[in-house]
């Protein structure tokens, strides 16, 4: 049935990043996941597939990040009358969104997530220094009681996945409450990353080839942004 | 008394035919007589003139099939031939209406099957000059492989003719489901090949002059034709067809019946249909598939106790997600908010998972960043989803989430509230199904809340298979499969089928079901129902209610 699941393309994430790091977590690279991919790597794929698959993607990647919080034992008692031995959900959780392309993963969040307060931050390369500048952030007052899922669909460099992980620990946030979600992630960004914050959990739909001398993740899937928003 | 036909659309019941249901099948076929073509612009009056096309629902058909999946009766076919305005309708509706309580019968009428005209044949029958009264005006082969495939419990999407167009149209009629069909019209017993699929020949004998007084009282005062042009069509084409071709047929019929004052004729008819549905029903009820009939735990024929692998099913991961997710929906302090939040997170999950049985095929992309990507992409021609109404519809959301823009059909199944028997009472089913050679390459999400007995299960599965779905291109999607229940007969009737679930429970057992209204039990009195443990509860029910 499967049989081309295992016929695995040149885009497998072992492919590219062996062995995984430790705080490194994909998808299962089914073959249903790859005809997403393809889907949204597809430059004549029109905005509003664009949208639908990436949404898919983006839900299945919250669930991912989501079961990495803790739980506890609850039991409760069916209509029927029966015991079930079950588990309830701990912690609050609160979502962070790297400006802007990461705020395109709020409705997938939401979906997942009902009304769960969601922070902002937007990092921009500052033109002097060549290095990622904060220029606004926005966050729940408490949020230093709370799991942060961080937002960002492309993982390059690793430069302002870095710079906001900075910002949340400055706010009393502990590193190892910090999941970090993206839909595509770079080799060099992976291990910049995990160098700099080893605690961070990384949820990754896919770990592509590298990246090209423009920065840019190559096959990847050209500018979210721009592709979400048609800017 | 106003009901929806299965098409969607409203209608009226005459109020001399007390079915519960009613169904013309387009106001065309419905206003026509043998032979009489009507002029082109001529208006049609759908309350003068009987229908000939129905289909007639009453309670909902009981299964068809035995324990191993497999159909284990046909159709009954009653063949009506007689002589044009010798009142075969009549006798096929008072057929019906005697039979009572039968649960789906068809009318199938021989007008559907008029050949397809060329230029020529449609200058002359819009001039009143073709002759429609000659076996050759029939399209014979397609009606007998139309009523060979009712008769076998398929599909059927019948040709339409459009008596104003004189011609046929391009749209077909969907049927699906009877139990009794009655093919009726002057020629219907003279090809041997549809005499062959008849369980019952029925000729109405009717003299000449009768028929011919009916004809010129009907034409004239409900198609305001002359007199003169009556006789002149009668003598042409109409009397000779009759002495030719129809009066021969009745030495092929099991039962002559008159024209008129036949009450005595249709009563005898009746009896002998009863008796032989009844001996039918009593040959196969105890092969029929009732899967909690063979549980055991009511039989003490002790089953093992297969483990998920050996049922083939596919579960959902046990994530951490997952195990909260149904801590909620299994509990019954769940608000119903949240109820409807979390069945719908689950259902997306599932139907995602359940993407992993469609087929993928290589498929290369260019990015924006101009390089080029070996990927996957769907190799499916047709996916469509159907719906095991009510608590099936609970996927639904998910479904849509998961699969962009394929359509989404229904069935209503419903159990007998005595016997216990499903019985199916709608089916609403996407053209890629409704079409035998697009179901034979459609994939179908069937979706279901949970599978207990299996019952609906079974028989849902069973539609899709009698329309052409391959076995496993059908992907059943549910929250909840019960071990000790009916899945151990599912699975060994339908072996491909995929089953896709969140999770599985280990006991079935009879429980009682308080307040429980529905058209079986108007009064909400309890009744017994086998429930799932630990199970969600009547899942419908918290989802819609």
């Amino acid at each position: 049935m499967n049989c081309t699941t295992t016929a695995s393309t040149t885009t497998s994430n072992s492919a590219h990043l062996n062995p995984l790091l430790p705080s490194v977590f994909t998808l299962p690279q089914t073959a249903q996941l790859e005809a997403l991919y393809t889907i949204i790597r597809d430059k004549e794929t029109s905005r509003g597939d664009f949208l639908f698959y990436s949404d898919r993607i983006i839900r299945l990647l919250v669930e991912e990040g989501l079961n990495h919080l803790p739980v506890v034992k609850r039991t409760v008692e069916t209509p029927t009358g029966a015991i079930y031995d079950g588990v309830g959900f701990k912690g609050k959780i609160c979502g962070v969104s790297i400006l802007r392309a990461g705020e395109a993963m709020e409705a997938g969040l939401r979906e997942v997530c009902r009304s769960v307060r969601i922070g902002k931050i937007l990092i921009q390369r500052d033109e002097e220094t060549a290095m990622p500048k904060l220029f606004y952030s926005k966050f729940p007052q408490d949020i230093a009681d709370r799991y942060v899922l961080l937002l960002d669909p492309m993982l390059a460099t690793g430069g302002s996945a870095m710079k906001a992980v900075e910002v949340l620990i400055e706010h009393g946030v502990p590193e190892e409450r910090i999941i970090f979600i993206n839909l595509i992630a770079s080799p060099e960004g992976l291990k910049n990353f995990y160098g700099k914050y080893p605690q961070v959990k990384v949820i990754t739909g896919w770990i592509d080839q590298g990246l090209n001398n423009k920065a840019f993740i190559i096959p990847g899937l050209g500018d979210f942004g721009e592709r979400r928003y048609c800017t | 008394m106003r009901r929806e036909t299965t098409q969607g659309t409203p209608f009226l019941l005459p109020q001399n035919v007390n079915f519960t249901r009613f169904i013309p099948t387009s106001p065309d076929l419905s206003t026509t007589t043998y032979g009489v073509p009507r002029a082109a612009g001529q208006t049609s009056n759908l309350f003068l003139q009987p229908q000939k096309n129905t289909v007639l629902h009453s309670h909902g058909r009981p299964p068809w099939y035995g324990e191993d999946g497999v159909r284990i009766c046909d159709a009954f076919v009653i063949g009506v031939a007689g002589g044009s305005a010798s009142g075969k309708t009549h006798v096929a509706r008072q057929i019906v209406k005697s039979l009572g309580s039968i649960p789906t019968v068809i009318i199938l009428s021989q007008d559907s099957f008029y050949k397809f005209h060329t230029p020529e044949e449609l200058a002359l029958a819009h001039a009143n000059k073709l002759d429609f009264d000659h076996p050759d005006a029939i399209d014979m082969p397609m009606f007998a492989a139309c009523l060979a495939d009712l008769k076998a419990c398929k599909q059927s999407n019948i040709p339409v003719y459009s008596f104003s167009e004189h011609q046929r149209l391009n749209e077909t009629k969907y049927l699906y489901g009877a139990t009794v069909i009655i093919a009726e019209g002057i020629m219907s017993l003279h090809d041997p090949e549809l005499r062959a699929l008849y369980d019952l020949k029925v000729f109405v004998q009717c003299d000449s002059d009768l028929m011919l007084a009916r004809r010129i009282r009907r034409d004239v005062e409900e198609r305001g034709r002359t007199v003169s042009g009556i006789l002149d069509q009668y003598l042409r084409f109409v009397k000779p067809s009759y002495d030719n071709f129809v009066q021969p047929t009745s030495s092929h019929a099991d039962i002559i019946v008159p024209g008129h004052n036949n009450a005595v004729a249709i009563e005898l008819i009746c009896t002998h249909i009863r008796r032989q549905l009844q001996e039918r029903s009593n040959r196969f009820r105890q092969k029929m598939a009732i899967p909690h009939l063979y549980l055991s735990n009511q039989f003490g024929s002790p089953r093992p106790d297969y483990t998920p692998e050996e049922l083939n099913l596919t579960v959902l991961p046990q994530t951490l997600q997952v195990q909260g997710i149904f801590t909620i929906l299994r509990s019954k302090g769940t608000l119903r908010q949240d109820f409807v939040f979390f069945v719908d997170r689950l259902a997306t999950l599932l139907v995602e998972h359940s993407l992993q049985h469609l087929p993928y095929a290589p498929h290369k992309v260019v990015t924006p960043v101009g390089v080029d990507v070996k990927g996957l992409k769907l190799d499916a021609k047709y996916v469509c989803g159907v719906a095991i109404l009510r608590s099936g519809g609970a996927l639904e959301r998910g479904f849509r989430r998961a699969i962009n823009d394929v359509p989404v059909g229904s069935l209503l199944i419903q159990s007998d509230s005595q016997t216990a028997e499903p019985l199916c009472l709608h089916v609403q089913l996407p053209k890629c199904i409704r079409f035998r050679h697009m179901a034979e390459k459609a994939y179908v999400f069937l979706m279901d809340a949970q599978i207990g007995t299996g019952a609906t299960a079974f028989m849902s599965i069973r539609i899709l298979l009698d329309h052409g779905v391959r076995q496993d291109h059908i992907i059943f999607v549910t929250f909840l499969v019960a071990r000790g229940g009916g899945i151990t007969v599912l699975r060994h009737a339908f072996p491909d089928v995929r089953i896709v679930c969140g999770a599985v429970d280990d006991v079935m057992k009879e429980g009682w079901m308080e307040n429980y209204i529905s058209d079986f039990n108007p009064e909400g009195v309890g009744r017994k129902v086998w429930v799932m443990e630990p199970g969600m509860g009547q899942i419908g029910d918290r989802y819609y209610l």
